[in-house]
């Protein structure tokens, strides 16, 4: 990975479990790689009543993209009388990755919501809009490696809202340890389909 | 370039052209006013500018027409709070060939009619329903080579919807787009208005829908509807005959029989075009053979 | 010096390595057998093969031992207190939580690690050995100068090899407590307060504040351990647990010999009426 999308520090997973999906991030904000800034930075967005998007990556970018995908999101809204479902969420940020290819948005998002049926859906992308998808768990960040270790231990199919949230909780903990430049707290959403749950966790601080 | 200003006043938009009056300017005169025919509406009177004594002269010579002087221009208003330009467009769309569409229970259907000026002419090189999408579809009643540029247009915006979205644009959507760029040729300078009005047929999450759409750039959503020649006969023959449950199949009969109300002559699978939409979300213009088996299904 | 092009044909043929010219710290009457001769890539210019195929970029990360650190010492009156953190990074990668940064030398003399594992265990280790022969041929204990110096003579010797330490060298000798930082460099500096480190920068804002000289023993190590503390939490290289030592009269105490920097996260926090995530 470029040194520039280290420069902050990010950990981002999402995972699927039976007729539910979770998101988390670590939160911590640093700048020049190692200096902590803070521990309270946001890298997951909701874009509609079911699908969050998670943004890794340079933090303004991040920042940017945030506003730009909730600005499209309700222009969507606005103009179709309807939600946009999280696979059409994912196609327009692929899309919109790839109109600047050749001077790119320096982020690379996770999409993770229920569509219309209930049934958990979620993508990731490089930073110029490739996607891919997974049934079971997508990450991005600067703990990608670690978290793809841990998820592919602990991920179980079918997995209820309880069990989702607590693997999800230790894979981003155990995988931000490795990690130099993310952790530092984390947040966790987990979508149903009658509620969404946000909790924060407490990591290290170190 | 004045001479646009004393046009012909009652004729349909696409008379535009600078006609009779040529005949009094000196040749030179005549080929400036078609070089700058685009920059018309800069140097109109009614922007509070100077009228020069000779425009003057020939207002004076047309002032019995009244509103007439305010026609020049599509984006001038008339007194009476008409924009006169586009009630023209709506005239050149009521001389233009039927066309008509019909919202059943599961699908929808359009049907025109493709009578030649002469029957030299290969009708099997002309199509008046087309597809948009691979869900929406439209025909038309006006000016086929303004039904052009739409159709193009109206496919790109389609296409560019699908690459952003990877999801067919809802028919709602096509039609907003479709109005849209017929809206903006009512308030551009150096343009005309499109001489046509659209009959929109899509099925999609909600279901089938059938959007008219008009030069003004208005657009709305029917049952079933009919524009150009006879188009209010045939809307009144419509109304008789919708009903809200009705089939798919029965549509395109009763579209049949509305074109047939208004026909001259034999009605053929070959002077007839139909375009049909169903629960399968693909729209489709029929072949003549297909068209050949409703017509015997209706007689 | 034709960097782009290094023959590294050697890798498939090791009889081929050169035995490296007799150092010259060996010739100062400190000859320790072959121990000192370290193997040489057989390239046309052996002595700098580590910063040329650095350079080169043939092998990206091989020679990018560095890892972040925070370590500090300082003098107050009763003696010295060195203190440190306890993670080894690769990159970015945090390889262990569990890294002893503080090389005990002999019983009077302390050095601390920073920057590459192997270059710092290693020459340290073989002060140590240094140290030992000194006090076999003088009957007496070297003195923290002479110690310090030595490494410092070392490090002068490889000086553009690519070596990558910083250490402090502390202890206490005839003439009481001192302190010195020895770098690869080949700098060597004697003085009351160091920190050593990616953290650094972070250890010295807490020390400066909270150092005197007369601090007590207990206070001296909790501004050690305070100062780590600080370090670990701003500075995303540095981390695990504080090891804290305390050089005195007697030779050192290992005071603390490993605290979670997570515990005393909250423990600050709470002190503070503050919950630790904000």
């Amino acid at each position: 990975m470029s040194g520039i999308m280290n420069y902050n520090g990010s950990a981002i997973v999402a995972m699927a479990g039976e007729k539910c999906v979770a998101i988390a991030a670590d939160t911590r904000y640093g700048i020049r790689e190692l200096q902590t800034v803070s521990c309270q930075r946001q890298k997951i967005f909701q874009l509609t009543n079911k699908t969050f998007v998670g943004l890794a990556g340079l933090a303004t970018d991040v920042q940017t993209m945030a506003s730009k995908l909730e600005f499209s999101l309700k222009l969507f809204e606005l103009r179709e009388e309807r939600v946009m479902q999280p696979k059409t969420i994912g196609n327009m940020i692929s899309h919109t990755l790839y109109q600047s290819r050749f001077g790119p948005w320096l982020t690379e998002p996770v999409v993770a919501g229920l569509d219309s049926a209930g049934d958990p859906f979620m993508c990731a992308f490089d930073f110029i809009g490739a996607m891919s998808q997974a049934k079971d768990f997508v990450v991005s960040g600067t703990s990608s490696e670690q978290l793809f270790g841990v998820c592919e231990s602990f991920w179980r199919p079918n997995m209820d809202k309880d069990e989702l949230f607590e693997t999800i909780s230790q894979c981003l903990l155990s995988a931000v340890d490795r990690d130099c430049l993310a952790g530092w707290g984390g947040v966790v959403h987990v979508i149903t389909e009658d509620q969404i749950i946000t909790k924060r966790l407490k990591g290290r601080m170190d | 370039m004045r001479w646009a200003l004393c046009r012909g006043s009652t004729g349909p938009a696409q008379s535009l052209a600078v006609g009779p009056l040529f005949a009094e300017c000196t040749p030179p005169a005549r080929h400036r006013a078609m070089v700058e025919m685009p920059t018309l509406t800069q140097t109109q009177g009614s922007l509070g500018r100077e009228v020069p004594a000779r425009v003057r002269r020939v207002r004076a010579g047309l002032g019995a027409m009244g509103e007439s002087e305010y026609s020049f221009s599509l984006t001038t208003f008339a007194p009476s709070g008409k924009l006169l330009q586009i009630e023209y467009a709506l005239n050149c769309v009521a001389e233009g060939r039927p066309a008509l569409g019909i919202k059943a229970k599961n699908g929808v259907v359009l049907a025109t009619e493709k009578k030649m000026a002469s029957v030299l002419i290969e009708d099997t090189s002309v199509q008046k329903v087309e597809n948009l999408s691979d869900s929406v579809g439209l025909v038309y009643a006006g000016l086929p080579p303004d039904f052009r540029p739409l159709l193009k247009k109206g496919r790109k915006e389609a296409q560019m919807y699908f690459t952003q979205y990877r999801e067919q644009i809802p028919t709602s959507q096509i039609v907003r787009k479709m109005a849209a760029i017929m809206q903006e040729s009512t308030q551009q300078g150096g343009v005309r208005p499109f001489g046509v009005s659209l009959l929109m047929a899509g099925y999609d999450e909600n279901g089938p829908q059938l959007f008219q759409v008009d030069p003004s750039g208005s657009y709305f959503g029917w049952k079933a509807s009919a524009i150009g020649k006879n188009h209010v006969n045939a809307k009144s023959f419509l109304e008789k005959r919708f009903t809200e449950d009705i089939e798919l199949e029965d549509a395109i009969h009763t579209a049949i029989l509305t074109l047939k109300e208004g026909f001259e002559e034999a009605i053929t699978a070959e002077n007839i075009e139909i375009g049909v939409v169903g629960e399968d979300r693909k729209f489709r213009v029929l072949t003549p053979a297909e068209v050949q088996d409703y017509l015997g299904e209706v007689e | 010096m034709a960097m782009a092009a290094i023959d590294t044909s050697f890798l498939n043929d090791s009889s081929g390595l050169a035995k490296e010219e007799a150092p010259a710290h060996s010739q100062m009457g400190l000859r320790l057998g072959d121990l000192q001769t370290l193997a040489m890539a057989p390239v046309a210019s052996p002595s700098t093969f580590c910063v040329d195929m650095k350079a080169s970029g043939e092998a990206p990360g091989l020679m990018d031992f560095k890892h972040g650190t925070t370590t500090l010492g300082f003098v107050f009156q009763g003696g010295i207190i060195i203190a440190v953190d306890s993670r080894a990074s690769m990159g970015s990668y945090i390889g262990s939580q569990t890294v002893k940064k503080v090389i005990e030398i002999n019983d009077f003399l302390l050095g601390t690690m920073a920057g590459g594992a192997a270059d710092c265990s290693y020459w340290e280790r073989h002060l140590a050995q240094m140290c030992r022969m000194y006090e076999l041929r003088h009957k007496e204990r070297i003195s923290v100068a002479a110690a310090s110096k030595l490494l410092c003579n070392i490090f002068f010797n490889y000086r553009g090899r690519g070596l990558s330490c910083g250490t402090m060298v502390a202890g206490w000798d005839k003439h009481g407590p001192s302190l010195y930082m020895v770098d690869d460099r080949g700098d060597r500096f004697k003085g009351q307060r160091f920190s050593v480190g990616s953290g650094s920068t972070f250890a010295y804002g807490v020390l400066d504040t909270g150092y005197k000289y007369d601090l007590s023993v207990e206070d001296a190590v909790e501004l050690g351990r305070r100062a780590i503390y600080h370090a670990t939490h701003r500075d995303g290289a540095s981390g695990g647990v504080v090891r804290v030592y305390h050089v005195h009269e007697k030779g050192w105490t290992k005071v603390i010999a490993g605290e979670d920097v997570n515990e005393l996260h909250y423990m600050y926090a709470a002190q503070k009426g503050m919950t630790g995530i904000e």
